[in-house]
């Protein structure tokens, strides 16, 4: 098993143990541990509200798992897109593997649904160029980035920080690298949670942090933008 | 009966004579949904202050004091930046990166944006948002409570009549402006929904999005004294909270909660599905639930020293494990303590009075440490000697307050303490620009 697709199944089990734990891991109370999301609610309908467009889609470029550089706005555009930010190692059982999780159940439900599919796209951008190249992404994405999948899950990287940093302030999308005892870069990227849900025009209509990553409502919204008429170029 | 009612009322105030109203804040109660809050030990406490005529350079400002103790400024004033103006400072509220610290003005309507986390010490204005009323129709910016990615504002009165309908406003992170939301007015049930607004508070996991009522610019802009014998005046104060479908922003159930609800406090226990607000004007604690069918219920579960004495509770905080919340009472200066381990029956079990007045309350995460500030509006203040405006450090142990630090705004001439937040030194990071390259080469 190469070694990024074992950190991979790491972290996945890493978010199972924490769904199980409740989110009870690293505190001394339980009921107050950083939890992953719950819903306890019925997700309003599709259609049944309206998403109020919250900024646009930065500018930028991107490096595909091919190694070819292309505009962000590529990956979007024309589709519903969902765009987050990740780096290969993290295993914070709330960070980036709850985010791959959350993805993949996306990915699940959209694939029962080829209506929809075809439609929606899923992109993951990593946070550390440095390391994450395209062929450690490529590595990393393994058969989800297949191109014949219905459901199309672009896994990207940047050349450079500067590059990738006019992106992440844009979105407001905070990272920092945390330091050990004597000041030098460790391996673990403070970061906060987010995913971007895009329309077809480019606009950024929705925005979920840990608390609010929940499938079920994220598929209603991602189905309410479908039900828009794209607006004329 | 209710205009009785309303007289006594009008009259013990007028009696307590400049006595006032609002607050809200605290560690355990700053969108805790979003990043995450302070757990250990704060390092800075930012107080929006509200200027004085003739004080200082008379200008509203956001004051930073640092309150680490092990630090050599513990207990001092170690910055403050100047907005320029007296427009009655009120409220502020965190980004969900907790970077930027968003405070607004209940007067001129505008809204200061200042990083803090470029440097916790020494918080730098970046962006003053001008055109609220302009885009919105409200007046009076007033809760700031984060949302992923953006800014949820409620607003406590309007452009019209100034009264008390309102509305809630969502602006990006970038301070644009993203869309408004009116509070509901007409019936609702059996409710008379009355459009006022006050505090925000959601549950996540409950797709809950829950609001208060209190007044508009007409009445929080008055002399409170000359207002508290203004029947009619009286008469324009909010009696219901909202009960919203937070990601479609309809109204789901509005309720009666008569005399000014106005703090909102979820309990943050994983599973809970309460939230706890104080009546102003009738000295209530009220409790908002689901009942056994899931329907959302608010009922009257306590009241808050001798309702008859209109004591005017002001903010609370509610402890992480919500087992205890702190409530405020403006006209006696006194915290009082419940344990609300049963949340339909609290108890009060402790009481201390905290100055002349007292309006804001935040605590820590660990419920440790409570901060107290003093200053309500700047027309509602009390006068004279009464007048006293302070931020005080207390430890608590769980039996009783023991005074740390204690320092007084009017003798460093910075004028009226008001709103707190809490920030921390960032932990031992850098930037991505600054060390990726170093964590490259160290691979």
């Amino acid at each position: 098993m190469p070694i990024l697709r074992r950190v991979r199944a790491a972290a996945t089990a890493l978010v199972l143990g924490a769904l199980l734990a409740d989110g009870s891991q690293g505190a001394s109370n339980a009921e107050l541990a950083p939890s992953t999301p719950h819903q306890d609610f019925v997700a309003p309908a599709p259609g049944s509200y309206r998403l109020p467009p919250i900024q646009h889609a930065p500018n930028g470029r991107v490096v595909d798992i091919d190694g070819r550089t292309y505009a962000l706005a590529r990956y979007t555009r024309d589709r519903v897109t969902l765009l987050s930010f990740m780096y290969t190692y993290c295993v914070d059982p709330v960070g980036c593997p709850l985010a791959y999780a959350t993805l993949t159940q996306l990915r699940e439900r959209l694939l029962r649904r080829p209506d929809l599919a075809r439609q929606v796209r899923l992109v993951s951008l990593s946070f550390d160029p440095s390391h994450d190249d395209a062929a450690s992404m490529r590595m990393y994405a393994g058969a989800l980035a297949d191109p014949k999948s219905p459901v199309r899950w672009h896994f990207l990287t940047t050349r450079s920080v500067a590059d990738l940093k006019p992106m992440l302030d844009d979105l407001g999308q905070d990272v920092s690298v945390e330091l050990d005892a004597r000041g030098r870069p460790t391996r673990v990227l403070n970061h906060m949670l987010k995913l971007f849900l895009i329309d077809r025009d480019g606009r950024v209509r929705e925005i979920y942090t840990t608390a609010f990553l929940m499938p079920e409502v994220m598929f209603n919204d991602i189905e309410t933008l479908l039900l828009e008429t794209p607006r004329a170029p | 009966m209710k205009t009785m009612k309303a007289a006594v009322l009008a009259l013990t105030l007028a009696a307590a004579f400049g006595g006032a109203l609002p607050a809200r804040a605290d560690e355990t109660c700053n969108s805790p949904y979003t990043t995450n809050l302070i757990k250990g030990q704060e390092d800075f406490v930012h107080v929006w202050t509200l200027g004085v005529k003739g004080m200082g350079d008379e200008s509203d400002k956001l004051v930073t004091v640092d309150v680490n103790p092990k630090s050599k400024d513990y207990g001092k004033v170690v910055h403050s930046v100047t907005v320029g103006g007296r427009g009655e400072a009120h409220h502020t509220g965190f980004t969900d990166d907790r970077r930027f610290l968003w405070a607004g003005r209940l007067d001129d309507n505008r809204i200061f944006v200042f990083d803090i986390a470029s440097d916790p010490a020494k918080p730098k204005l970046v962006h003053t948002i001008t055109d609220f009323t302009q885009k919105t129709g409200y007046v009076g910016p007033h809760t700031f409570y984060a949302l992923p990615g953006r800014m949820m504002v409620q607003a406590l009165s309007n452009d019209k009549d100034h009264g008390g309908r309102t509305g809630l406003v969502i602006y990006n992170n970038k301070g644009e402006f993203v869309e408004k939301y009116d509070m509901p007015t007409g019936k609702h049930g059996d409710v008379m929904a009355d459009g006022y607004g006050y505090d925000i508070g959601i549950n996540p996991q409950k797709n809950a999005l829950l609001t208060s009522s209190f007044t508009g610019w007409n009445n929080y802009m008055m002399d409170f004294g000359k207002m508290v014998k203004d029947a009619d005046a009286m008469k324009h104060f909010g009696n219901t909270m909202v009960m919203w479908d937070l990601k479609s922003m309809k109204p789901q159930k509005v309720m009666n909660v008569p005399g000014a609800p106005l703090e909102i406090r979820w309990s943050l226990k994983n599973g809970d599905n309460w939230a706890y607000t104080a009546t102003a004007l009738t000295s209530k604690l009220v409790l908002i639930k689901q009942d056994a069918k899931g329907e959302w219920q608010a009922k009257e579960v306590g009241t808050v020293g001798d309702p008859s004495k209109v004591p005017l509770p002001v903010d609370i905080s509610i402890t992480a494990d919500a087992k205890g919340l702190w409530v405020n009472t403006f006209l006696d200066g006194t915290a009082r303590y419940f344990d609300i381990s049963n949340p339909e029956a609290p108890k009060e079990v402790y009481q201390k009075v905290i100055g002349s007045q007292v309006n804001m309350v935040s605590q820590s995460w660990d419920g440790k440490r409570v901060y107290f500030t003093t200053s309500l509006l700047g027309n509602w203040d009390k006068k004279g000697g009464d007048d006293q405006q302070f931020l005080k450090l207390f430890h608590w142990d769980g039996k009783a307050l023991s005074e740390k630090f204690s320092i007084d705004f009017y003798a460093l001439k910075l004028g009226r303490a008001h709103h707190m937040k809490f920030s921390a030194k960032p932990a031992n990071t850098a930037g991505l620009k600054e060390r990726f390259a170093e964590l490259a080469s160290n691979r």
